[in-house]
């Protein structure tokens, strides 16, 4: 049975941070409060992407107990690259 | 390294502690960059020395090393110079493992990895040139023999391009674009993630053997590493 609540830990743009999230909360809601912890206010939501220890981008639409986070499961969410070149 | 003029314009104290933050941040989840590849080789301000290996295919090969100046930090942004993992010396553009790819656009739009993977899936790791994709690299150099730079916000040499004069690093410098978790980020997903496994030669050849019966000869050779780039 999968817990109905699960720690993880936020790396935002090089800072950890840890919460607690219900399984049934979207991952949007994760990087709301992971951004609110480590009060980064300054960039536009759409400007952060949140990625697995794999370097896989995550749907931010998608419930935390859809992907199979264990608890204490670190994830990095860090500013998209800007236009270069 | 000094700033351009070869001047200190921010107080060394003030960097120091910067760096040092930098440093903890990353020392407090250092487990996990070492579990994706990201390897830190040393902290003394104010170099930072990285090892970037590709941890996700097998074995796993050293990709590229970066060294990262925080000198004037953060009045000025941080240089960033890919080197040699080993011998630390910094790569000519024709010596690159990778020029850091940047997939930019499919069909006209901007395209993310997940869709490119589809893409590569779809088409069997080849994506069709008609679908117009776009192949930026991230690394910017003009002749061979030039060490390369990085070009993007957040870095030194980007906002020092005569290009960018429009771009000022002050406009970035409270976002974290410089800090030294956004570049490794940048680096681990242009540099690493890109790399998807080892591209080889074959070379077979089909004659008659000792006994006059057809005989097929091959020949295989490791040319580098699959580089796919990633999307945006």
């Amino acid at each position: 049975m999968k817990p109905e609540k699960l720690e993880l830990t936020v790396v935002v743009n090089g800072t950890p941070t840890q919460l607690e999230t219900p399984a049934q909360a979207e991952l949007r809601s994760v990087v709301t409060r992971a951004l609110a912890q480590t009060k980064n206010s300054g960039q536009p939501f759409e400007n952060w992407e949140l990625r697995d220890v794999n370097g896989q981008a995550l749907d931010l639409g998608k419930k935390v107990g859809q992907i199979n986070f264990a608890s204490g499961s670190t994830l990095f969410l860090s500013l998209r690259a800007g236009v270069g070149g | 390294m000094t700033a351009p003029g070869g001047e200190l314009l921010a107080d060394p104290a003030v960097s120091r502690a910067k760096f040092a933050r930098e440093i903890a941040d990353f020392r407090t989840v250092e487990s996990e960059y070492r579990r994706r590849g990201i390897l830190l080789l040393g902290a003394e301000f104010p170099t930072v020395s990285l090892a970037f290996a590709a941890a996700q295919i097998a074995p796993s090969p050293m990709v590229f090393g970066a060294d990262l100046d925080f000198t004037n930090y953060d009045l000025l942004p941080p240089a960033v110079t890919l080197v040699n993992p080993f011998t630390r010396e910094p790569y000519r553009a024709r010596e690159l493992p990778t020029d850091l790819p940047r997939l930019a656009r499919v069909n006209g739009k901007p395209v993310r990895r997940e869709e490119v993977d589809k893409l590569l899936a779809k088409h069997r790791g080849n994506i069709p040139k008609h679908l117009g994709m776009l192949r930026q690299r991230l690394l910017v150099w003009h002749d061979p023999d030039q060490v390369p730079f990085l070009c993007l916000p957040g870095v030194r040499a980007y906002h020092e391009h005569p290009e960018h004069s429009g771009d000022s690093w002050l406009l970035h410098r409270t976002s974290g674009a410089g800090r030294l978790a956004t570049i490794i980020e940048h680096l681990y997903r242009f540099g690493v993630l890109t790399v998807r496994g080892y591209a080889f030669d074959v070379n077979i050849q089909i004659g008659p053997g000792p006994t006059k019966q057809p005989q097929a000869q091959a020949q295989v050779h490791l040319r580098g590493l699959q580089i796919v780039p990633g999307g945006e």
